[in-house]
């Protein structure tokens, strides 16, 4: 019973993570039809701002906060400077925010060398239920990704911005001559994509510590997560994300690591070219 | 571009056009006016020169590493083809380049096989029928599918193999499989230096003079159309996926043959060689040398890798920071490579690259 409970939390908190680092990448690529490489180096970003925080003592929680904003910003310039000649080719997006990528990360290397550094977690300690002990990090970081989730689904379905942003989405041309600024719009929607990937990287910095390749190990994940849930609404990469996430933290409990690791890519795959549509088809939130 | 697009109007007429067939005749005849065609003959035969008397000059630690770049451009031609020329983004080529060293290195390994006449057909065959598979599950089916989907699925596949060799005890983990034998014929053994050099070149050039045949023959021209317009192809009655199907599939036999080429040559295999590592590499070579010209695929890969070389001594830690900029500036200002400095339009017809005008 602990054991399986423990397994459980494992699983779930690992998909929570996965789901963190999912919904600024999904949110990019659903509403604005660009796969960013660049966003696990936001991760990284967000990460590396948080440790920057606790390395010149200032409390760990305020880098947390402040790593979205710094991040935000940084992607909202790199969005108006870069991206914006993107839009109309999505193949040379993706090298181009691979360039980008490849700049930050190798940056960051430079700065950090090629250590592994530790972050402490700002909530220490374990919950104990019982016989169970669980961290309490880990527990904070699932709750506030539940947060996160419904603040992203109030702010794209329900404000104005949000509305602006789906028509944006929908039909550019007419969004323009009802007198949404677009390009504005874009700008916006990147820098919170970006955002995202900040506090993303902030929150599981304490749980994986800081070394350059963080970002990559979750962009692979990413990028099958968003394709298996479906491009085009904000809900779709989101269950995709809690599919693989759940799936990669689950399967190694029954089977070899290595099979289960590379068995989650093939599933995937196979499922996306049976359903190109993903599991959740259809534009909007 | 309008000697592209009535070149393509006479092909479509082309009796075994949907066959793929290489007609030469029909490609001798599909060629735009001969006016333009000066510069490139020019840079590939220099090119050549430079590479035919360079073990020469060089000390023998350099005819090693000039092996390794010659290689390395076999390889980064069998991702122009099928990027450059035929427009797939194969962002996991080096899945063929890595299960082919893979597969030529337990060769050697667990059977002892180690002739040059054994070891390359193998090397493309394994290449040949990762990239069947591959190709023919991402490529074919009922609906063709998107060029997000394609691009995506190639690199999740290298990753996964990647993942895959890191965690196999067969394969050797995150070490590889170590002292592979020398290569042979008969008796005598092909070790690095000078013979290596000169046997790998050549393979170099008899592959890049096929593939300069294939992408001037009707089948090139088929491809340049399907990349520049998918749907006008098929409405012309070529099934376009067959076309991509084929051309992958030669880009992994090229593949696999550079990878069994460069496993023999370091005498080890290791992870990277099938992974995101050496997959975004050879996009990197290609994109800055110029896609969808052969010889800007091996320009930007004597060029990568020369200055990562001569720089790794002093600037190791800036060097991918300025290769990320560079790359930057070339996708943002030189979408067709460094080689559009000296290749003309007119005589990159048939290639790609040109990115389309703002939509928005």
């Amino acid at each position: 019973m602990a054991t399986s409970f423990a397994a459980a939390f494992e699983i779930v908190s690992f998909g929570a993570i996965i789901v963190l680092v999912v919904l600024g990448l999904g949110i990019i690529a659903s509403m604005m039809g660009i796969f960013n490489f660049a966003q696990g180096e936001f991760v990284l970003l967000g990460a590396y701002v948080t440790y920057l925080a606790s390395a010149h003592g200032v409390p760990i929680w305020a880098g947390m906060v402040a790593a979205p904003f710094v991040v935000g910003a940084l992607g909202f310039v790199l969005e108006a400077l870069i991206i914006r000649r993107f839009y109309a080719a999505p193949i040379v997006a993706m090298l181009g925010t691979y360039a980008l990528g490849l700049i930050i990360r190798e940056s960051v290397r430079g700065l950090i060398g090629g250590f592994y550094l530790t972050v402490p977690e700002p909530i220490g300690g374990s919950i104990d239920l019982g016989s169970i002990h669980i961290s309490a990090w880990r527990f904070t970081i699932i709750v506030i990704t539940l947060l996160v989730m419904a603040a992203c689904y109030l702010l794209l379905a329900r404000t104005s911005f949000g509305l602006r942003v789906r028509a944006t989405l929908e039909n550019p041309a007419l969004a323009r001559a009802s007198g949404i600024s677009t390009p504005l719009i874009y700008g916006a929607t990147f820098a919170f994509g970006a955002a995202l990937a900040g506090l993303a990287g902030a929150l599981i910095v304490p749980v994986f510590s800081l070394f350059a390749d963080l970002g990559i190990r979750f962009l692979i994940q990413g990028f099958v997560a968003v394709m298996v849930g479906g491009v085009g609404s904000f809900i779709g990469p989101v269950a995709g994300a809690g599919v693989i996430g759940t799936l990669s933290a689950a399967l190694p409990w029954v089977m070899s690591p290595v099979v289960a690791d590379v068995l989650v890519f093939v599933l995937a795959i196979a499922f996306i070219k049976f359903r190109p549509q993903g599991l959740i088809a259809g534009k909007g939130v | 571009m309008g000697g592209a697009k009535q070149a393509l109007a006479e092909v479509s007429e082309g009796p075994d056009a949907v066959t793929g067939e290489v007609a030469p005749a029909a490609g001798e005849a599909a060629r735009p006016a001969a006016a333009g065609w000066k510069i490139l003959p020019i840079v590939e035969g220099l090119v050549l020169l430079v590479a035919l008397f360079l073990p020469l000059v060089l000390q023998d630690y350099l005819t090693v590493f000039a092996t390794r770049v010659v290689i390395l451009a076999l390889f980064a031609i069998s991702f122009d083809l099928v990027w450059g020329y035929a427009g797939i983004m194969s962002f996991g080529q080096a899945l063929f380049f890595g299960a082919a060293g893979y597969g030529v290195a337990l060769l050697a390994r667990d059977l002892g096989v180690t002739s040059i006449l054994l070891i390359l057909p193998a090397g493309a065959l394994i290449g040949l029928t990762a990239a069947l598979l591959l190709g023919g599950f991402l490529l074919l089916g009922r609906y063709p599918s998107s060029v997000i989907f394609v691009s995506l699925g190639t690199l999740t596949g290298s990753y996964a193999a990647d993942r895959l060799a890191r965690g196999w005890y067969y394969l050797g983990g995150q070490n590889g499989i170590p002292s592979i034998p020398p290569l042979s014929l008969g008796s005598i053994d092909i070790s690095e230096g000078p013979v290596y050099y000169y046997l790998a070149l050549g393979i170099l050039v008899v592959i890049y003079l096929l593939c300069r045949f294939l992408v001037r023959s009707q089948f090139g021209l088929a491809l340049a159309g399907l990349r520049e317009n998918e749907q006008r192809i098929a409405f012309f009655g070529y099934k376009a996926q067959h076309l991509k199907a084929i051309i992958f599939a030669i880009g992994g036999t090229i593949a696999g043959l550079a990878g069994s080429l460069y496993a023999f040559h370091e005498g080890f295999v290791w992870p990277n060689m099938l992974g995101v590592v050496f997959s975004t590499q050879v996009v990197l070579y290609v994109l800055f040398g110029g896609s969808g010209t052969l010889i800007g695929a091996v320009i930007g890969t004597v060029i990568i890798e020369g200055v990562s070389f001569w720089l790794s001594d002093n600037y190791r830690d800036v060097w991918p920071i300025i290769l990320g900029v560079l790359l930057l500036l070339v996708i943002m200002f030189r979408p067709l490579g460094l080689i559009s400095f000296v290749l003309g339009e007119r005589e990159r017809v048939g290639s790609f690259g040109k990115v389309p005008k703002e939509s928005r």
